[in-house]
């Protein structure tokens, strides 16, 4: 019993292997129960899969939004299922829509009732840029008053894109290095630098010599 | 023959109003849909309306629409009334399955208007709508405060030197102190409502819902006064979703209107695109071929499904039944993978529809998924009946709670399922067929009370009926063209006369870039949509762009009629009243 357990290497043994993958500073032992790395390192392996999304809609996104979260797509998989109505346990809002003017003072203080550390997906064209509403109802991008992390774009975004932006959040909250806890003064939070997925894309975009035809199902 | 009944009844209503009100001053205007329009002085108006209201013989009853419009810059309007603005109420008469459109022209850079609040209580938010857009101030209403902009908005921003784009305001900062300002401004104050203060009836407690709320479906507010639980006072605010979709309307080209359609009602897709191109066909008097039409029909239905399944799922959340959700979006999902998607290449925002037909005709093989669908989900519908509808919990928070007499209904705007819930079976798509319904055999479910269960049992049965549409349309498919030959069809087809000489190239080439020019005039088609009746009023002044397009959404007018519902309830019945009415916000700021 006990052999066989060590050929197969355990659950744990696997995600540990998928974080030295990604070049964490976390080393597991051969059979893969044995950790050793920096706290904060750990801290912010636990963090990655334990993103809590508060429930916030504004407009068609938050429809696709809902939709990642049933069977089909299951963002449990990710550990982003706990959707939170309270601002305050939440870590990540994702701003699902278009950013009205007269909705602004709300966003920023749902913002600001979230503790941190927290994190900003802007997700459709609306709330990355204006999109399809250059409009004097509406804001150009809501990165004009919140710091946001990920854009998804899309109109809307599909329940998928949603969940690459999902994971995109995930490497990044990875490889943040935060204080332990509550300091007083400047926080020194190290992020990694963001790449824009088009520029990672283009060689496989241009490497697409064939294209299906639109008359075909 | 239809056309010709139509302009003797057009003639008969005008002429009701000559012989009631002799002497008046009315002048009458042709319009490509047909609807009698005509011209009052602005002191009839009142006394027109009233006379309409409740003495004439089968009285228009329902106030359908009321809007303005900035008539200053209009080119074309020979042969009517002096105006800077006008201001046009849209009625219905259910018993004559009639429309009548009567305008009050209004000159000056302010104008005034008196208040039809004392008809039609119902017309209340349409006046703060016409305040707020056109500065046109309507006297003695009772209420008279914006309603779609925020209070410290500058400006009305239908009127044609209101700034459009949001890029011609610079860049969007928010100081602190502005923060703290607008955060000031979205305090309650009861006084300010018109209400009495918490001090002065320690019985009664005021209670803020949204903008940002779990069970509101998008931005919504509303403020409920309650004595214990129970709904004293109920304040719908909207505004927070709006879009300016009707002032986009006049800077896209007819043709490049047509996906922030789609972005009205977000969860009906292309059941929005369908009112739009309507109107913009009535206007140019295109045929659309039978083929395009069924496609039309079938895509349409598919999506009065989609909306209805969401519609299904998030209201038994709403109650508290978790798990339907995950069942009736796993269906929905079925629409969009296997049908909306292979055929329209999106989802939500299929933007499928064209001036004159459908973007591209359906792909090689579009049957099977749109069989198997038809298969799949009657059993499901089944079962969600065993799960849903006959659930003991769900009934005991349903039946009774939120109820609306037809009365109600006709007087407050209540149109589609929530009309046909209180026992009134009207159904455009019966009454009035478009894009040819009148071939398809199909049944209107009714309810009979009309409270929160009746509506969600008529959308149940709804999509039962669609499913039987949808099936007819898979049998007898026509063949044929998917977009009329017209020339301003658009995209314009190349056939028969493009590509021969340069004439025939460049007004191909000018239908693709600057759209078709409209010819000048007004139209307004209804359809039945999800939530209710739909309409674009397209007013065209000969340009490739719309010079006015109003959108009357049903969700704006049942959103209205909250209070209506919900006094006397619950708190907690809120939510289900809230979720039965099935409103999309989109649909109801624009």
């Amino acid at each position: 019993m006990s052999a066989r357990r060590s050929d197969r290497p355990s659950r744990t043994g696997i995600a540990l292997h998928s974080l030295l993958e990604s070049e964490q500073p976390l080393v597991a032992g051969p059979e893969g129960n044995i950790v050793m790395g920096s706290l904060q390192a750990l801290i912010a392996w636990g963090r990655k899969y334990s993103l809590w999304p508060f429930g916030f809609g504004l407009s068609c996104c938050f429809v696709e939004m809902a939709t990642s979260l049933t069977p089909r797509y299951d963002i449990a998989r990710f550990g982003a299922e706990v959707l939170r109505i309270s601002p305050r346990e939440a870590d990540v809002m994702l701003v699902a829509g278009t950013v009205f003017k007269k909705m602004v003072p709300t966003v920023i203080q749902l913002h600001r009732q979230m503790m941190a550390p927290r994190w900003v997906i802007s997700m459709g064209s609306c709330a990355n840029s204006g999109g399809m509403y250059d409009v004097y109802s509406v804001v150009q991008g809501v990165d004009s008053f919140l710091p946001v992390d990920v854009y998804v774009q899309g109109c809307p975004p599909a329940p998928t894109a949603l969940m690459e932006g999902l994971l995109l959040l995930q490497a990044q909250v990875a490889t943040e290095r935060r204080p332990l806890s509550w300091v007083v003064g400047q926080e020194n939070v190290t992020e990694a630098p963001k790449v824009p997925l088009r520029d990672l894309r283009r060689p496989q975009v241009q490497a697409i010599e064939e294209l299906r035809p639109p008359d075909e199902v | 023959m239809a056309a010709a009944a139509e302009t003797t009844a057009a003639a008969g209503v005008l002429a009701e109003l000559r012989a009631r009100f002799p002497g008046a001053e009315l002048t009458a205007q042709a319009t490509a849909d047909g609807i009698p329009t005509a011209w009052l002085p602005p002191d009839l108006l009142l006394e027109a309306l009233g006379y309409l209201k409740s003495e004439a013989e089968r009285p228009f009853r329902f106030l359908y629409d009321l809007g303005a419009m900035d008539e200053r810059w209009r080119a074309h309007r020979a042969g009517l009334p002096a105006a800077d603005f006008s201001v046009f109420y849209h009625l219905v008469s259910y018993e004559r399955n009639a429309d009548l459109r009567l305008k009050v022209a209004l000159l000056g850079e302010t104008p005034a208007i008196a208040s039809v609040t004392p008809l039609w209580p119902a017309a209340g938010w349409y006046e703060r709508e016409v305040w707020d857009m056109f500065g046109i101030r309507v006297e003695d209403h009772p209420d008279l405060r914006r309603i779609l902009t925020p209070p410290w908005w500058q400006g009305h921003p239908l009127r044609k030197e209101h700034p459009a784009r949001g890029t011609e305001y610079g860049p969007f900062e928010v100081p602190e102190e502005q923060y703290e300002e607008w955060m000031d401004d979205l305090r309650f104050e009861p006084q300010k409502w018109g209400l009495p203060s918490a001090e002065d009836d320690p019985t009664l407690m005021y209670l803020n819902i949204g903008p940002q709320h779990g069970a509101t479906h998008g931005p919504f507010r509303v403020i409920v006064g309650l004595r214990d639980e129970e709904i004293v006072h109920c304040l719908p605010d909207i505004g927070y979703h709006h879009r300016g979709a009707e002032k986009i309307a006049e800077r896209q080209t007819w043709h490049r209107f047509i996906p922030h359609t789609d972005r009205i009602d977000y969860l009906s897709g292309v059941g929005n695109n369908l009112p739009y191109v309507l109107s913009v066909e009535e206007l140019c008097g295109i045929d659309v071929p039978e083929r395009a039409q069924v496609i039309r029909v079938m895509l349409a239905e598919f999506y009065r499904i989609a909306s209805h399944l969401v519609f299904y799922g998030t209201f038994a959340q709403d109650v508290g039944a978790l798990s339907p959700v995950f069942y009736t979006f796993e269906d929905r999902e079925r629409i969009f993978d296997d049908i909306i998607e292979p055929i329209c290449g999106a989802r939500m925002h299929a933007n499928w529809f064209r001036i004159g037909g459908v973007a591209q005709d359906l792909p090689k093989g579009w049957e099977r998924g749109v069989l198997e669908y038809l298969d799949y989900l009657p059993a499901r519908l089944d079962e969600y009946d065993r799960l849903i509808m006959d659930n003991r919990i769900l009934k005991a928070r349903t039946v009774g709670v939120g109820p609306v007499s037809v009365e109600d209904a006709v007087e407050w705007g209540v149109t589609g399922a929530n009309l046909r819930a209180a026992g009134y079976p009207w159904d455009w798509r019966k009454q009035r067929p478009y894009s040819h319904y009148e071939w398809f055999d199909f049944d209107v479910p009714v309810g009979t009370t009309g409270d929160s269960y009746d509506r969600i049992a008529v959308r149940v049965e709804e999509m039962r009926q669609s499913l039987r549409i949808i099936r007819q349309c898979v049998e007898n498919m026509p063949d044929g063209l998917h977009r009329s030959h017209h020339p301003l069809a658009t995209p314009p087809s190349k056939e028969p006369h493009t590509m021969h000489d340069i004439e025939t190239l460049i007004t191909h080439f000018l239908g693709v870039t600057w759209g078709p020019v409209v010819p000048p005039g007004e139209a307004c088609v209804y359809t039945e949509g999800s939530k209710g009746q739909y309409s674009y009023y397209c007013i065209s002044d000969g340009e490739n762009t719309s010079y006015r397009t109003r959108i009357r959404t049903p969700s704006f007018a049942h959103l209205q009629a909250l209070p209506l519902l919900s006094r006397g309830f619950e708190i907690a019945d809120l939510v289900t009243i809230l979720g039965s009415i099935d409103f999309v916000m989109g649909d109801c700021d624009r």
